[in-house]
């Protein structure tokens, strides 16, 4: 095989087709597979569909790629729970909805859900800003929201009812980062994060472990739409003192382009300064392709639990995910995943469709998904606290070779579950 | 510092020698159709996809590979003009500008979501028209930038050429100024609209191709070198192929020096787009048609 043809890494064609004979068999296989508390009579749900909503960016400008993963994972759970025979012998219906990461089609979306689409309750998104606009119509309309993939702490700070997290906060995660760098005792840090709420809060978060160290850092702000950085990336080089390390918070198609120009001008990813991504695109399926050995020595986060701690959801879903997509599940696929039988676990518990029985439900779930065992917090101290996922798994790596998949690549941080016996390793 | 300057400035030049390909085909449009062609940034990303299969499954090396994605280009837009923008030239329409506003703005959205479906949502990379990174001295650049403003700058010089010597070209500016006159010395103004908007879609497509292994391919990558363009066209002067060019020059390399002496580090990069807006207005206040602008730009 040739470089070309090696780089060559066509979509799968299956993510375009509806459900084949073949995927019903797996999602039966894998029904058969879970715990008997899940497996329901596997007659043919009858009677009027409970419809879900799902809302999340599945075309630009939004961040479409990782929107139509959580999608993916999103519809693989409502085909295995109506195989199972649906939820309170009625089948699950998903109706999905395309925010494009605008906060004003989200509102609008959410109207359109609640309104024409009569949903019991939405799960999804992956972009803050929409997120948050889509909550104020869910909270007016008492709509229980389970928010899978955004990280501003306003999400839950707003206190309100109907909103839930099964992801991870900002507070929780750029606050894990900034331990972890002054833990690895880095002298000077350059930081570049999306102009948006998460990204100037996760510089803000960041800030505060950089500062309690006494470690010098400058925080730059980019429009999430950039490609090009290499008037920065010059200017970052061309720093006196130099940086020894460069963390960025994006999450954009332009992530990759940001990689390999600061490789490209010698500024990161070299023995002299290493470099973090933070968002999720460093661990996308087309992550190697796109960046090549650029690539190598980049820490980031893996938002799913870690291969060592995966329980037999976690391997079910993610084979099945890799048969079905031919693709990786990554940590957003398995929140969005989640997200979704959280809500069938509410729903069955609360044994209704009521909001206030599957906010309730919700409220005191011990739910086993693939991320691990779910709880909800109820303390409003700090605010952000409020119905959010406090112990959403979290893993620092690093990759240390070219094609390395994200589940073998070692874990750095935290030191409980690194596989590794240091902290942070500067590539050759 | 002078070295650093030095470096800024010629990053920004390459920059803008990518940014006056685009503008060029949008800015040639403009000139004959007189309509802005929002999905000028979409043949740009087609151009891009062109490129990358053209390389990738009929196994053309890259530079060849750029001039099949700029004929690709130039037969999409052939298509999209003779299917979609009859009514621009139908006398009995009524707000022509409006039309193409409409209409393009549609094949934008079209052939952004139908790249989502065909090509997939994720980024994607072809090889390299020349691996490795040229150092010569503080200056850093990857052969790929080079290879890309090299091309980019033999294209825009066959355009030059094209639209200055050619039968074609002078056809083109005679529909541009006069397509009634154009018309009365046989001029076939017809064809001349499907050329300008093929021309335009061609150079478009063909900056696609060059960019693909600088920056990563994407269906929404051509939003924002359209944002850009469109500024450039209004700075250089609607409808003005070279004032185009210039501003795409200018432009690329003031934002490189903004980005580079602004006086708060943190700051630079996210004020470096409406930098660029600034300029324009300043432009527009002292010369409202731009550099070398006309003052008539409506269709007849």
């Amino acid at each position: 095989m040739t470089d070309r043809e090696d780089d060559f890494q066509p979509m799968p064609r299956a993510r375009l087709s509806g459900l084949t004979r073949r995927d019903a068999l797996v999602a039966a296989a894998l029904s058969a597979a879970l715990p008997a508390g899940l497996a329901r009579a596997a007659d043919a749900p009858k009677g009027a569909p409970i419809v879900l909503g799902w809302v999340g960016p599945l075309s630009p400008p939004g961040g479409y790629a990782e929107g139509i993963l959580m999608k993916d994972g999103a519809q693989m759970a409502v085909d295995e729970v109506n195989a199972q025979g649906g939820v309170l012998g009625r089948p699950v219906q998903v109706v999905y909805a395309d925010t494009r990461g605008q906060p004003a089609e989200g509102r609008a979306a959410a109207e359109r859900l609640v309104q024409e689409n009569k949903v019991v309750a939405v799960f999804g998104e992956f972009h803050s800003p929409v997120a948050l606009a889509e909550m104020e119509v869910f909270h007016r309309y008492n709509i229980p929201f389970m928010a899978c993939d955004v990280w501003s702490d306003e999400v839950t700070a707003k206190g309100y009812k109907e909103v839930f997290r099964n992801s991870t906060a900002v507070s929780l995660i750029d606050t894990i980062i900034g331990q972890w760098m002054a833990a690895v005792g880095f002298k000077n840090v350059a930081i570049l994060v999306e102009k948006n709420d998460v990204g100037l809060a996760s510089r803000v978060a960041m800030g505060e472990q950089l500062k309690a160290k006494n470690i010098p850092f400058t925080p730059v702000d980019a429009d999430p739409n950039l490609t090009d950085f290499t008037a920065q990336l010059l200017r970052f080089k061309s720093a006196t003192p130099p940086y020894d390390f460069f963390c960025t918070e994006f999450s954009e198609t332009g992530t990759y382009d940001l990689i390999r120009q600061a490789k490209e001008l010698g500024f990161a990813l070299n023995a002299k300064c290493g470099m973090y991504n933070s968002g999720g695109s460093s661990v996308d399926p087309t992550f190697w392709q796109n960046v090549g050995p650029a690539g190598i020595g980049l820490c980031t986060e893996n938002v799913g639990l870690p291969k060592s701690a995966w329980n037999d959801k976690t391997r079910a879903f993610a084979t099945a995910f890799k048969k079905k997509y031919n693709a990786d599940a990554t940590g957003a696929v398995m929140e969005s995943y989640d997200g979704a039988w959280l809500l069938f676990e509410a729903i069955r518990t609360a044994g209704s469709t009521e909001p206030a029985g599957i906010i309730h439900a919700l409220e005191t779930t011990k739910y086993v998904g693939t991320r691990g065992q779910y709880a909800f917090s109820t303390d409003k101290d700090p605010a952000w606290h409020y119905h959010q996922f406090m112990a959403a798994p979290l893993t620092i790596i690093q990759y240390t070779e070219l094609k390395q998949p994200v589940d073998a690549a070692p874990i750095l941080w935290p030191k409980a579950l690194a596989t590794v016996d240091y902290l942070y390793k500067p590539p050759a | 510092m002078t070295s650093y300057l030095l470096v800024q400035a010629l990053n920004g030049l390459v920059i803008g020698v990518i940014y006056a390909l685009i503008a060029a085909g949008l800015t040639v449009i403009f000139s004959i159709l007189k309509i802005v062609n929002f999905a000028h940034g979409e043949i740009y990303m087609m151009g891009g996809y062109f490129g990358y299969f053209v390389i990738t499954l009929l196994d053309i090396p890259p530079l060849p590979a750029v001039l099949v994605a700029m004929a690709l280009a130039f037969a999409l837009s052939v298509l999209l003009e003779r299917a979609l923008l009859s009514p621009l030239y139908d006398p009995r329409t009524e707000r022509k500008s409006d039309y193409g506003i409409l209409v393009t703005f549609g094949i934008s959205i079209l052939l952004r979501n139908l790249a989502i479906i065909v090509f997939g949502p994720f980024p994607l990379r072809p090889p390299s028209f020349w691996p490795g990174t040229l150092v010569v001295g503080d200056l850093i650049m990857s052969w790929d930038r080079v290879f890309a403003a090299g091309a980019g700058i033999v294209i825009l010089v066959v355009l030059l050429v094209f639209l200055a010597r050619s039968a074609w070209g002078q056809a083109l500016n005679a529909v541009s100024q006069s397509r009634e006159s154009a018309a009365i010395v046989g001029i076939n103004d017809r064809l001349a609209y499907t050329l300008a908007f093929a021309l335009g879609g061609g150079l478009a497509g063909g900056a696609g191709a060059l960019v693909g292994p600088i920056y990563a391919l994407s269906p929404s990558m051509g939003l924002i070198p359209d944002t850009q363009a469109f500024a450039i066209v209004v700075l250089g002067g609607m409808g003005s192929v070279g004032g185009a060019i210039i501003a795409a020059l200018l432009l690329g390399v003031s934002e490189s020096l903004f980005v580079a002496l602004f006086p708060d580090p943190t700051r630079g990069l996210s004020y470096a787009q409406a930098f660029s807006l600034v300029v324009l207005m300043a432009v527009l206040l002292i010369r409202p048609t731009g550099f070398f602008g006309r003052a008539h730009t409506a269709m007849e």
